[in-house]
Formats: C-alpha cells, structure tokens, sequence
C-alpha cells in the first residue's frame, strides 16, 4: 500500500515538475513546437525585447495588402505578412519564404511551390494551399482592381493558380517569363478563414483599412497589429507564430514592439530623429543627411551612405506626334527636338558634376545610362562616361544645321532663335534645381531656355494628357532590379513611354530595335542572354538618347546605435525588409 | 425669435453656396488623386481608370455633386480616396485636435488682450500704454510664419520641448493623467505661438473699442459726477465697449478652425490643417469640401452667436429687429 | 501733431527702402542670376579694417572664401589676398525701372574677389542682390494687389452701403462665401492652364492680381460702414434735397468722406499681401527661376538644413520687419488723422 502511495507520489511529483516547466518554455523565445519547418535565418544572433520606433513622413493609407499602393501603406504591411518568395534585399536574388523549394517546369510556364509544413497565421490558425490560391484570387480579381494585378499579367493573360495538394500550389504562365520567380515577392498571402465572407459579400474593399480590429486580420509577417491612434501613430506587436527562428533556434522576431509615428514631412522625420525620437530613419536627404552627419556621434546614431539606388532622374523632350492639335510653336521646335544630334549637343553641355554637387550636396552619381551604378546585375558597364564638353556640343549644333548670331545667340536652320521651356513639378526641390542648372548650362550654347516649375497635377496633365509641353525633368525609380519592372517605359505602346507614350507603332527605327528587344529579353531564361539584349537597349538609348540621363540619388539611411543587425540596402524598403531580424541592444 | 429663424435660414443657403463653388472650383484644377499612380510603369492605364472609375471621378460635376449632396444629407461626407475610409470620423479626430489647440490660444490670449488692452486704454497716453503699443507693433510685423518656424527651429536646438506631434511615442499604456501630461507638454509651443500672433491684433480692437468708450460723453458726466475711475471703468466703460468685444468674440470662435492653419502645418500638430494642406495638393477632394464646409459651419456659428449675444445684450439691436 | 510726426516718419522710412528697391540695379553688387557655383551657401562676407598682419587700412577690404578641409560645406577666409571695395564701379549692366540702362554700382570689388555682404544660396547667387532685385517683384504684387483689393472694395461696398436693401444683402452675403471658399485650388487651375511661353514675372503678376481680385470682401465691409453713415450726413442729404443724381451724390460726396479709409486700408493690406507672396512661394506658386521675389528667397527656408545651419537665409525676413513697421506706422497714423478729422 505504502509503496504504491509512495509511487504514486513519485509520479505526481515529477508530474508536477514536467508541468512546471511549460509555463516557462512557452514564455520565452525558445524551442519551437514540433512539425513546425522554420526557416532558419544567417544573420548573427541577437536578443529578445525592446521597442523599435520609426518615422512614417504620410499616414499609411490602408493595411490592405491587395489595395495598397503608397510607400507608408507597404512599410506597415510588410511587417504584418509575408510572401512565397522573397527577394533578399542585400544580395538582389530571390530566396524561400513561405515556399520552402519551388520547381521549374522545362518550358518554363509552370512554377510548382512547396509551402514550409506547420506555419501559422498570426491568430494561431494554419496555413494552407487554400490560403494561398485565395489570395492570388483577390489579387487578379478584375471587380477588385488591385494596383499590382498587372504584375501578374504575362503574355496578356493573367497567372492560373490551382492547388495541387494542401501544401503544394501550382502557377501557369501563359508563356515562359525570364524573372518570374522575382513576381512573388511582395503579394502577401492573406487567411482565407477570416477575409473570405468579406470577399463573397463583396466588401472586400472596405475590408482591413488603418482604423480596423486587430482581430479582423490575421497575417504571416513577423508582427501584427496592436493599436492604431489617428494622426499619431501605429503599434505593432510581436507575432508570437512567426516561422523564422535564428542560428540558434530562437523564434524570430526579437523586437516585443514596433511604434510607427506619423510625421508630416521629411524635415521632421529628420528632426525627431536627431532629437532620439525615432531609431531609424531611411529616404533620408542629402541635405538632412549632411546636418544630421554632424552630431553622429554625440547624440549616439550612425549614418550610412549605401551609394546610388535604382531611381534615375532625365531631361526628356516632347516627341509625341501632335498633327493638327500641336500649336505652330511647338511644331517649330519639335523639328530641333526630333534631330538626334541636338539631343546629343544638350547631353554633352550638362554639367552633371555640378549637379551632383549642387543639387544633391555631394550625394549622387552621374548617370549616362537608366540603369544605375546600383543595380550591379544589369548596368552596362561600356556605355561611354562621356564628360562635360560645350565644344563638341557646339560641333554636334553645327553639323544639325544651327549656327550663331553675334551676340552668342543660337539659331537654326531658319533663322529663328532657339528658345524653350523646362517642366518640373514645384514640389521636387531637387529637380526645380536640376532644372535652374540646365537652363544655366544651356545659356553657354545660346539656348534660351526658362524653367517652369508646375504643381505635381498639372505637370501630370501636361504629360500625359494633353503633351502640351516642351522639354521635362522627372525621375522614375525602378520597383526592382531586374529590366521587365520597366517594361512601360521602353515599350513603344507602353502608358509610360514618357516622350511618346501609347504609340500605335513604333516612330523611330531604334524605337522599334528596342520593343523587339524588351520582348525578347522577357521571354528569354538564360541571365547572360539578357544581360546581352538589354545592354544592347542601353547602348540604343545612350546613342538616340530619348531620355538624357543626368544623376542618380545616393540611398542615404541612419539608424541609433543601439539598433542592432541593421542592413540597410539599396531596394525598397531600404532598413525594414529585415525587421524580423532587428534587435535593441 | 423670427430675428433668428431668418438668420438661420440665411445661413444653410450660404452653406449651400459654400458647397456648390467649392466643388466647382475643385473640378477647374487639373489633376485629380491617381495621378501618381498613372506614372508608374508597374500599374497599366486600364487598371488606372478603373480605380478612378470606382470613386466617380470619371463622371461629370452636376451628378458629381448631386450625390454628394444626397449623401451630405445623410451624414455621409464621402470617402477619401487617400484612406480609402469614410471623411466623418477622419474630420472628428482632427477637428477635435484643433479645437484643443486653437481653444488654448484662444483663451489664452483674450486672457492676456483683455486687461492688457482695457489698462493701455484706461492709462491712454502714459509709458505704459506707449511701451504696449510698441510691442504690439514690433511682434505684428513679425510674419507669422517666421515666427512659427523660429519657435521650431528652438525645440530642435535646445531640446527643452518637443519638435512636434501631440503625444510622445509609447505613451498610449499610461494612465489618463499622464496622457493628459504629455499633451499639454506638447501644446505649450504651438499654443504659445499662436496666442502671440493672435495678442496683439485683439489688444489693439480691445484698446480702441474701450478708448472710444471712455470719450463718450456720458463718460465724461460720470466722472464729473465724481464716481471713481475704477467704478467708471468697469461698471459704466467696459459694457458700453461690450458691443464690439462681442463682435470680436464672435471672430474668434468664427477663425477658430483656420487661425491655427499654419501653427498646425509648421509645428507638426494633427489637426485639420495639415489635413486640408495634404488633400489639396493630393486632389483628395471629399476631403477638401468636408474641411471647407466644416469651416464655414464655424464662421456662421461665430456670426450667428455674436449676433445673439448682440441681441441679448444690447436692447438697441431688439427694438431694431421687432 | 505726434500723428504728423508718426505719419513723416513712417514716409521717410518707406522712401528710403522704395528707393533702394527702385535702384536695385546700383545698389546691388551683382545681378540677380549670378550664380557661382564653387560658392554655395557661403556666409556674409566679413568686412575688415585690419589685415593679419596688424596693418590698419583706411580703406575696408575683403578677404577670398576656400573651403574648409575640417569642415565639408563651410569656408575660411583666404587671408593671403586682399581685395579692397571700391565705390561706384563699373560692373554688370542694368535697367532702372525697365527704361535706363547704367552699369555703375554703389560698391563691388575687383579681380578674383567676391562681395556677399548677406551670404549667398545653394546656387551661389549674392543674397543681397537678389533682395533688391525681388524687392520690385514682391512690392509690385503688394501695391498691385491691394490696389486691386480696394478698388473693387470701393465699388462694391459703395454699391452696398448706398443702394442698401436687397443689393446689400446680396453682397455681403457674396463675401461671406468668398471669404469661405479654398481660393488655392483657382490659383492652381489659373497657373496650369498658362500657356508655358509666358514670361514668369508675367504669369506671376497674373497669379497675384487673381488673388487681389479675390481679397475684396474685407475692405468692401469697411468701406460699406463707412458710406452708410457718409449717406446720411447732412450735406448729402441736402444735396439730395436740391436733386442731385445719385451718381452725384455718391462721386462728389460720399465717396470723398470714404479717401482716408480706402489709404489706410491699402497701408495696411500692402505688407498683408507681400505675406500672401511668400506663401505662395512656399506653396510652389511663386516666380519661377532664376527670378527673385522675397518670396522665393525665403521658401528655402521650408527645408530644415537651410533653417538650422544656414542662418543668414534668415536675414530677408528680418529686412522685411522695418518695411511693415514703415507701413503699419503710416496705417496707424492715418487712422488717427481720420478720428481728429471726423469727431
């Protein structure tokens, strides 16, 4: 009797001791559960706790994934869900997120993804390959008209998604696609279990705005939402079902909080985090860069100039083809637009150093070509750097049939003098400045230029709808390295062919050599064939110069010392795309 | 009563005419939200016009307007197309943050106008009043931008306040005394702002309505009379002067939404007037017309509540009005 | 009379800085397009009596600006040359007022060496230049608009406060919308639908009349004040015995009794609108480069790297204060001589 009590002592005891220790396990970030297949992380280790505060410079808009389209909205939803496929914004390549290996058909129009086993969403409830085709279905939805369905639109049709088992989706392409594995990253995958009645009832666009429930959403990043105060700011908190874990075995995220503070503009952003108010700041301006440099070490922050980024800024002339609409005026200039050698005479009297210097403080680089520095894959490193030479412009004038008057004035064939204007938009402080620095060049060849400086809308307006203008300074930023993000722009018929958009044909020749080359670069797999094709669209560029590329900005970023894992790169988000692995020392 | 039922009328017409030109002036500036995204090589035409076609934008002003006005009607005021969310509840949280702000100045300034302003016109001539007519001048020169921007630029540099914003980050758990702390932390600079900007124009009218108050002859008997300066000042001086204090009251609730616009947008305070700043340059037009009749709602009430008082007061203004 | 005294002294004080502004050609040691693009955001240049080597001259000279190799961004004086000022020298030419062409300015220096007596911006453009130069910019929109302001005031007030009645309940009503609506939004759709080969200052000086145009509802109620009780002095209602038209009675008459308030009203809108300038600038509406108005001269100041390392930026705005003082005084002392006169 005794030694049964006493066994069963014994067991209670040990009982009690094994119970004991859960509590305690569950607490901290320790050993994940098992049949979970976590992504293990090679950044160095850090430790759990702490509160990362962050300056946003406009509210985010919506925390809807498939109807975000503003920066703010992408930097909060980033954190909260996660992709199939990501790509590592320090090395530009893509890696396994939530599809731990993928397949590669051989013609190349399917992609089979296999999702990592046991992952949960955020409240707890598993992911499956349902998860996953109904979220593709919300992004090609065409009632719901997602900013980034077009991304998934190859060959002119859309992507089909079905599932093959529950943990196995199977993509078809209409025609095999060189970068589609690259298409995955950034559309989230969303919990079918609490989003799809939304969906059927067709609400699903009022559905998941800034001011919902942090229990009406469910996400796989590596926080979710916690408060959000009007005009203030946005909490996130750790997603306790987050499936990364470290070297070490600790479950990822190590921050316990995220704080998104609203702020008003860029000066401010630069302020509050000169004053400790923020512990991170990105998009950073040359000029805040510089003020900001000079009390890095006293108020205990550090600053990083990570070198030019994907964004390119140009001076482009008005080549559309106006018939009867275009006022005698500008049908006169068009003529000097249209003659390539003029466009080279302008190219050739920028003095971009100056630029650089001036405009952007230092902080920038010449550019000869669209593809920037930055972008190591696919910068044609042979484009001729040429330097600032007002001669050899006065040589290209020449031999366009322009000549001089005795007071140094420019004239054409005609007789008429060379006049126009430069469009820029008022509120871009740097290009206003570009712009002023042109026209000042171009008054060392005679040219008579003025700058007019426009509000954003109107600029717009001019541009795209009624192309009444003459010559524009604008930027693009490429959405990612690789050619086929700018497939608009150096289509013929493409919507953002900004000097000629929408054409029915190709106008030129070299417009034409581009348009089959951008084609074939799209469907070609092999890298070293298209790093051939598209350097051979750069050096047509280069040559014809439809966009005379001047600079490229410098990614300019800080963070506070006791930030820790902090790598900032040149891709958008430039210090949050690794905040699951960000700690506070 | 009929006095203010035909106020009232006048006012919901002129509310009306508020809204008709507002949305019709919105229609002449081209451009309208999506613009940006038209300049994105990612996102097609197609899809551009389809988000546009979502909000309306692509029919014409009449019917524009007429639904608007439905839905106005209502209670609905629309949605902003920036945060795809209902303009209402957006206006409340920042009206309510203005309202904070621009009541504090407020106060603040008729607290320190008013007997500033009925001493400089009691002592009339004496270095007091001539050292305060000085100062008034000295900081109306001063534009006003300028000023806001100063006191910036000595919260970055001196760290004594904060640089902007209402709350300070990570306050949310505290306890509702320690909120209400930190908010009034934050308010002193752009609070104090403001009250110096609005001092000087109040203790000038101040100063005036009293002065011409004080000449008056009957005034001039009272003291004959005998009666003493102090009793002359406030019992007999300060309620003649009330008409156009009560005016002046009724400007300030009326410019209570706008007169701290520009504190607002400098000093980093969410109210409406980095709100309305934001949306005009966006082209976020629901939310333009909501601000503006917003604002007008105030300048009539402000008007409306003078008037009132006016006709409380002043027994002159009923037998005109019967 | 201490107004006498107040309203000389206020006059004096405008004409010295109108002609200053006026002449902006001699006074200023360069044009206003200049740009020395080695020389961005370079502080004041310091005058000195005395050289490094303890010599006195009697002449005050300037030393050359390097760059400072401690400090990316900031210059130190170059104490190996020294370049004397010089007065009335012959330099860049200039129109005066459109018409005159001169090339003699107040002071310059020669050779390599360079005047920036309030610094320069990012451009490397004279500060003080362009502050004489924008001067005429922005106290043209000033007198332009308020100009316009009253005038239409005068006539639409006037209409108001004599014809009363259903008139005046339609205007005053009309300007209480007007002063309710978001007037931003006609500026922008005025400039966007300017033809692009319109001269700046003219597209410029377009935006700021349309604004004057738009500012009339204040003056309008104070000259409707001042004509109700003006229509019942009296005198006119005299002359309304004797049979005078109403237009008679409203030119010879009333409108007289409304001068001292119109002036005072335009002293004080003046500075009123070269406020509005400014922010228009700020706002992006302002003239266009290289032109300088007072206005774009201090919009860099929106940017907070100006606001905090570049202090002499500050300079213009300060420059402005005794300008409204002079304008304000002139107000104050005007409204006075309206009181003594009317009591």
């Amino acid at each position: 009797m005794a030694r049964a009590g006493l066994g069963k002592s014994i067991a209670a005891l040990g009982f009690a001791a094994i119970c004991a220790c859960f509590p305690a396990c569950s607490a901290s970030a320790a050993q994940p559960p098992v049949g979970e297949d976590l992504m293990v992380t090679t950044s160095p280790v850090g430790h759990a706790g702490g509160r990362l505060v962050f300056a946003l410079r406009s509210e985010p808009k919506t925390l809807n994934p498939v109807l975000a389209e503003d920066a703010a909205s992408q930097d909060v939803i980033r954190c909260l869900t996660a992709d199939l496929i990501d790509i590592n914004r320090a090395t530009q390549k893509t890696e396994p997120a939530l599809a731990k290996s993928w397949t590669v058909s051989r013609d190349g129009k399917q992609y089979t993804l296999h999702l990592r086993r046991g992952i949960r969403f955020s409240d707890g409830q598993p992911l499956t390959a349902d998860d996953v085709v109904f979220s593709f279905q919300l992004y090609l939805d065409e009632k719901i008209d997602s900013p980034q369905r077009d991304l998934l639109v190859v060959g002119g049709k859309p992507i089909a998604v079905e599932k093959v088992d529950s943990e196995t989706v199977r993509f078809t392409l209409a025609q095999s696609y060189a970068a589609a594995d690259r298409l995955f990253d950034g559309f989230a995958i969303l919990p079918r279990h609490l989003l799809e009645s939304a969906y059927r009832g067709g609400t699903f666009s009022q559905a998941l705005s800034v001011s919902m429930q942090p229990s009406q959403f469910a996400g796989l990043g590596p926080f979710r939402l916690k408060e959000y105060v009007p005009g203030e700011r946005i909490v996130l908190e750790r997603n306790p079902y987050y499936w990364k874990q470290d070297r070490s075995g600790n479950r990822l995220p190590y921050l316990d909080e995220i704080v998104f503070l609203f702020v008003s503009s860029e000066d401010t952003q630069a302020i509050r985090f000169q004053a400790g108010d923020t512990d991170v700041i990105d998009r950073l301006s040359a000029e805040n860069f510089a003020v900001l440099s000079k009390q890095q070490a006293a108020r205990h922050y550090h600053l990083d100039d990570l070198g030019p980024g994907l964004e390119y800024n140009f001076l482009f002339f008005n080549l559309n083809d106006l018939g009867p609409k275009a006022s005698p005026d500008l049908a006169h200039k068009q003529c000097w637009f249209e003659d390539a050698r003029f466009r080279q005479a302008v190219s050739a009297a920028i003095d971009r150093e100056a630029i650089v210097r001036l405009a952007y403080n230092g902080r920038a680089t010449p550019i000869w070509t669209q593809v920037t520095p930055g972008n190591k894959l696919w910068i044609d490193a042979s484009i001729p750097r040429e330097p600032r030479s007002i001669d050899r412009a006065r040589d290209l004038l020449k031999s366009a049939g322009f000549s001089w008057k005795s007071d140094g004035t420019l004239i054409d064939a005609k007789g008429l003098p060379v006049e126009f204007s430069i469009l820029t938009s008022s509120s871009n402080a740097q290009r206003v400045k570009i712009a002023a620095l042109i026209q000042d060049d171009l008054s060392h060849l005679g040219m008579n230029v003025h700058v007019v400086s426009l509000e954003f809308h109107a600029m717009v307006a001019r541009l795209l709808n009624s192309h009444d203008y003459e010559a524009a300074v604008m930027g693009l930023a490429s959405g990612d390295a690789d050619p086929t993000a700018e497939m608009n722009v150096w289509m013929s018929n493409g919507d953002t062919h900004l000097w000629h958009p929408n054409e029915a044909k190709p106008a030129t020749p070299w417009e034409a050599e581009i348009d089959r080359l951008m084609q074939q670069q799209l469907v070609t797999l092999d890298y070293a064939k298209r790093k051939r094709l598209y350097d051979r669209v750069q050096e047509i560029v280069a040559q014809n110069l439809p966009v005379i590329c001047l600079v490229s900005p410098d990614i300019l970023a800080g963070a506070s010392d006791r930030v820790g894992n902090f790598q900032p790169a040149i891709l958008s988000p430039y210090t949050l795309w690794n905040v699951d692995q960000l700690y506070v020392r | 009563m009929r006095y203010l039922a035909r106020r009232f009328v006048h006012a919901i017409l002129l509310l009306l005419a508020v809204s008709f030109f507002s949305f019709a002036l919105l229609q002449l500036a081209p451009g309208d939200f999506f613009d940006e995204m038209r300049l994105n090589p990612q996102i097609s035409e197609r899809t551009v016009e389809a988000i546009r076609a979502q909000y309306g934008l692509d029919r014409p002003l009449p019917v524009r307007y007429e639904r608007w006005l439905g839905a106005m009607l209502k209670g609905n005021l629309g949605y902003s197309m920036a945060t795809n969310s209902a303009v209402a509840p957006l206006l409340r949280v920042r009206a309510r943050n203005t309202l904070l702000l621009s009541g504090t100045a407020t106060a603040l300034a008729w607290l320190l106008a008013l007997p500033l302003g009925v001493w400089s016109a009691a002592k009339r001539g004496a270095l007091g009043d001539r050292i305060g007519a000085l100062a008034t001048s000295a900081i109306l020169t001063i534009p006003d931008m300028l000023l806001f921007l100063g006191l910036l630029l000595l919260a970055a540099r001196t760290g004594w306040f904060p640089t902007g914003g209402m709350v300070s980050p990570g306050i949310g758990e505290a306890n509702f005394w320690s909120r209400a702390k930190d908010i009034a932390f934050h308010l002193v600079l752009p609070a104090a702002g403001l009250a110096l900007v609005m001092t000087p124009v109040l203790m000038r009218h101040v100063r005036a309505a009293m002065t011409e108050a004080l000449d008056s002859p009957f005034i001039r008997a009272a003291r004959g009379h005998g009666i003493s300066r102090g009793r002359v000042l406030f019992r007999y001086a300060l309620p003649a002067a009330s008409n156009s204090l009560i005016s002046l009251l009724g400007f300030s609730v009326a410019t209570m939404l706008s007169t701290s616009m520009l504190a607002e947008v400098v000093l980093s305070w969410p109210g409406l007037g980095p709100l309305l700043v934001e949306s005009i340059f966006s082209r976020d037009v629901y939310v333009v017309v909501a601000v503006v009749m917003l604002s007008s709602v105030f300048l009539v009430m402000g008007n409306l509540i003078a008037d009132l008082l006016l006709f409380v007061s002043d027994p002159r203004i009923r037998l005109e009005n019967e | 009379m201490k107004s006498r005294r107040k309203l000389w002294g206020a006059l004096i004080l405008l004409a010295v800085f109108h002609a200053l502004i006026l002449f902006a050609g001699f006074f200023a040691p360069y044009g206003f397009a200049v740009q020395d693009r080695e020389m961005p955001f370079a502080p004041p240049t310091r005058l000195h009596f005395t050289d490094a080597r303890g010599k006195v001259h009697l002449r005050p000279f300037v030393y050359g600006l390097k760059d400072d190799p401690a400090n990316p961004g900031a210059y130190v004086a170059d104490t190996s040359e020294l370049y004397p000022l010089r007065f009335f020298v012959r330099g860049a030419p200039y129109k005066v007022a459109g018409l005159i062409e001169s090339r003699l300015h107040l002071v310059g220096v020669e050779g390599d060496g360079r005047l920036f007596l309030m610094g320069t911006d990012g451009y490397g453009r004279d500060q003080l230049s362009r502050f004489l130069y924008g001067g005429q910019i922005s106290l043209l929109a000033g007198l332009l608009a308020a100009a316009l302001s009253v005038f239409l005031g005068v006539v639409i007030g006037a209409l108001a406060g004599f014809y009363g009645g259903w008139i005046d309940e339609l205007l005053m009503r009309g300007s209480e919308i007007f002063l309710a609506l978001p007037w931003l939004y006609l500026l922008f759709a005025v400039r966007a639908a300017l033809p692009l080969h319109i001269a700046e200052w003219q597209v410029f000086l377009l935006l700021v009349a349309v604004m004057g145009l738009i500012g009339w509802a204040r003056p309008a109620r104070m000259i409707r004040g001042v004509v109700l009780s003006a229509k019942e002095r009296k005198f006119v209602l005299a002359a309304r015995g004797f049979g005078a038209s109403d237009a008679h009675l409203l030119f010879q008459h009333v409108l007289p009794q409304t001068y001292g308030v119109v002036f005072t009203q335009i002293a004080l809108l003046i500075p009123q609108y070269v406020l509005a300038e400014v922010t228009l600038s700020f706002l992006g509406l302002g003239v266009g480069e290289p032109m300088a108005s007072w206005g774009t001269l201090l919009s860099s100041l929106q940017q907070y790297y100006v606001l905090s390392s570049y202090w002499w930026m500050f300079l213009p705005a300060l420059l402005l204060i005794p300008l409204f003082l002079g304008y304000y005084t002139m107000a104050d002392a005007l409204q006075e001589r309206l009181k003594s006169v009317s009591l």
